[in-house]
């Protein structure tokens, strides 16, 4: 299956949805932590849910790297795109 | 099932072992398929090889080598081949998580610094963000990366190690950012692998084995699943602990198809598995093998466990096979353990009572303010663990049964001290007993933990402290500097401590105010690496103060629990009642904290 970058977009923030803090705003912007108030097992089960929705595998390290909803969004396209499964 | 003890070094204990070649350490990485098999003769041969290939870099017996490395495997072989080369490893728990932490570098560089460490050796990945440790850490020489180390094919030398020579150190969180490094004797090892194995759990050698997700630069997943098992000669599987906390359903897998029979977990652990693991993920799982599930490592909440007992029953789970430990780092791993074979066990006490007048008075289950604590059985024999009063400070007169108290122990499992810390050390003795910081009771001769002295949170079995988080939110502008207050709760319907700040700003409400909770958490979490639940701003003046102005933790955690803080005006008029009341609750105010889960009758 291949993706676009407007469903990634739209597929991270449903994933995110349910861990956010009710009454939250979610947009690209939104920092996981200091926004969306997701704690560091809320991440590991949200790492859990994107590799099942997407069908890769997100290593460790690359979490780092990771600070807002955008930035979740990236690391999911660049992995599709390399296994050649994003359009462009 | 006791048998002789004769004290060994972990050195000969390995080396003892490698007579097997049946059993051994199993690593499963979530990176690949295979799951490497090293038996215990294996294991010998691989720690050589890591403590020739130390040796080579330089380090000699006493040196300090700080260990910073995410991969099982490598830990464990650098860990094992630094104590056959006499060398002192200095565990370091890797970066995880989300972004940078500032807070990170900043302990690690405190712990490479105050061990002395003349080497640390990690992943070329974490060298990478460790920058430019090397230059701030006066005696730290080299930066090893464990690839390297891996290629070298350098004899080990011998080098002889003695029960009274130093084992490792490992540090532990401390108030104000400051790690402790407890230096642990292979005499003390000796002792508690002897108090856990035997005593404990009557393990049977090469028989039993274990299933472990643990982070090895813990106490809990270092000592009780490395070098445990290399006395006894078990099988051990390791899982990373970041899978466990992306898959849980991994761990019973694990356990069901490894046939483990031992395996340990704080408290949020069997919750997280309660939440998250659905009935598909364990479709023809069997845990009927596991005897023993060991849970410690922070405060135990009986109904937790009860319910992972009732989920996975299905599968063969056996509730008896719970037993709800005590320990702390400075008591190397365990002081104590309930019975082996009857569940948790808890002790109905009436809250009121406990929380009043410190007194554990019993009372029937589903009574009025009724509290369950859980029973920890009695200190391991050759140790005592007692309960004082705060200011009996050279420990003379222990108090009775049944009446609560700083919980004391003493043996050989005890540290020595901590490294290059003589003051500290010091103060963490009191009459040749060592202070816990539990607020406890001895009932039947079994220690009952009701609490911690020092205000320390405790999320996913790491200790944080309100003084940091507070220093950290004090650093956001528009935060009234020292008018913050961070605390732990844990009400019952939540499966771990939820870490709350509540500070009062003359930010007026709105926009505003909701972008300073966001400012608030983004500090703490970049200067200590933990998510904030809740921030509470409040106006100035709101917070409860006692007449000295000091501020009120305990209170205010009460005030939030009760869904009351954010009610508060005129803050001043209700705490001339409350500043009387709290000097009489005082010590044991936060009592009702740790035991609200048991009270009735209370707003949720």
């Amino acid at each position: 299956m291949s993706w676009t970058r407007e469903n990634v977009r739209s597929e991270v923030r449903e994933i995110l949805k349910p861990h956010a803090q009710s009454g939250v705003e979610l947009t690209e912007a939104s920092h996981l932590v200091a926004d969306l108030g997701i704690d560091s097992l809320g991440v590991m089960e949200v790492v859990a849910d994107l590799e099942d929705k997407f069908k890769l595998r997100i290593p460790d390290e690359a979490l780092r790297e990771v600070d807002t909803v955008a930035d979740v969004a990236r690391a999911i396209e660049i992995r599709l795109k390399n296994e050649g499964r994003l359009a462009e | 099932m006791t048998r002789t003890f004769s004290p060994r070094t972990v050195v000969q204990a390995l080396e003892e072992s490698a007579r097997s070649t049946t059993t051994g350490f199993r690593f499963i990485d979530e990176e690949s398929t295979s799951e490497p098999f090293f038996s215990h003769a294996g294991i010998e041969r691989a720690s050589a090889r890591m403590g020739g290939a130390l040796q080579a870099l330089g380090l000699k017996k006493g040196d300090r080598v700080a260990l910073i490395l995410p991969d099982n495997a490598d830990f464990v072989f650098a860990f094992l081949g630094a104590l056959r080369g006499g060398i002192i490893p200095v565990p370091i728990y890797p970066p995880t998580g989300l972004g940078k932490l500032s807070g990170y570098l900043e302990n690690t560089l405190h712990i490479v610094a105050k061990s002395g460490a003349r080497v640390l050796v990690t992943s070329n990945e974490i060298r990478r963000i460790l920058g430019t440790v090397q230059q701030k850490a006066p005696d730290l020489e080299k930066v090893a990366d464990i690839a390297d180390l891996k290629t070298m094919r350098e004899e080990l030398k011998p080098v002889k190690v003695g029960l009274d020579d130093v084992c490792f150190l490992q540090f532990t969180s401390g108030s104000t950012s400051k790690p402790k490094g407890v230096t642990l004797t292979h005499q003390n090892l000796a002792a508690n692998v002897h108090a856990i194995m035997d005593l404990g759990l009557g393990v049977r050698d090469s028989i039993d084995s274990g299933v472990s997700w643990l982070p090895l630069y813990h106490d809990m997943g270092l000592i009780g699943f490395v070098m445990s098992p290399l006395y006894h000669v078990n099988s051990v599987t390791f899982l990373p602990p970041l899978l466990f906390l992306k898959r849980p359903a991994r761990w019973l897998e694990t356990l069901s198809r490894q046939k483990g029979t031992v395996s340990f977990g704080p408290n949020f652990a069997y919750a997280l598995c309660v939440k998250r693991i659905k009935d598909s993920d364990i479709e023809g799982l069997d845990l009927s093998s596991w005897r023993v599930a060991g849970c410690g490592a922070e405060p135990i909440r009986a109904e937790n466990l009860r319910a992972f007992g009732e989920k996975f029953a299905k599968i063969g789970f056996d509730p008896k096979a719970f037993i709800s430990c005590y320990g702390m780092a400075e008591s190397t791993l365990a002081i104590s353990f309930s019975t082996l074979g009857r569940g948790v066990v808890t002790d109905i006490v009436k809250g009121e009572s406990l929380w009043g007048s410190g007194q554990a008075e019993e009372t029937s289950e589903g009574s009025e303010g009724a509290a369950p604590i859980v029973n920890c059985g009695p200190a391991f024999e050759g140790h005592d663990a007692k309960a004082f009063a705060a200011d009996d400070t050279e420990s003379s007169s222990p108090l009775p049964e049944r009446v609560a108290g700083e919980l004391r122990i003493r043996g050989p499992s005890v540290m020595a001290g901590y490294w290059g810390e003589s003051e500290l050390t010091r103060e963490a003795f009191a009459g040749g007993w060592l202070k816990t910081g539990d607020i406890g009771y001895i009932a039947g001769g079994d220690v009952h933990i009701c609490g911690r002295s020092k205000e320390v949170i405790i999320v996913n079995g790491r200790n944080y402290y309100p003084q940091d988080l507070e220093w950290e939110a004090g650093s956001v502008e528009g935060v009234r500097k020292g008018n913050v207050i961070a605390f732990g709760t844990m009400k019952p319907n939540y499966d771990r401590e939820r870490v709350i700040i509540a500070l009062e700003t003359a930010v007026a409400d709105g926009p505003k105010r909701e972008a300073l909770k966001g400012e608030v958490r983004r500090a703490v979490q970049q200067g200590i690496g933990l998510t904030v639940d809740d921030v509470v701003p409040v106006d100035v003046g709101v917070l409860p103060k006692t007449s000295s102005g000091k501020l009120q933790r305990a209170k205010t955690r009460e005030l939030y629990e009760l869904g009351e803080l954010l009610d508060r005006s005129s803050a001043r008029k209700v705490d001339t009642v409350d500043a009387v009341k709290e000097v009489v609750k005082s010590q044991l105010g936060y009592f009702r904290h740790a035991i609200l889960g048991g009270v009735t009758g209370r707003k949720e």
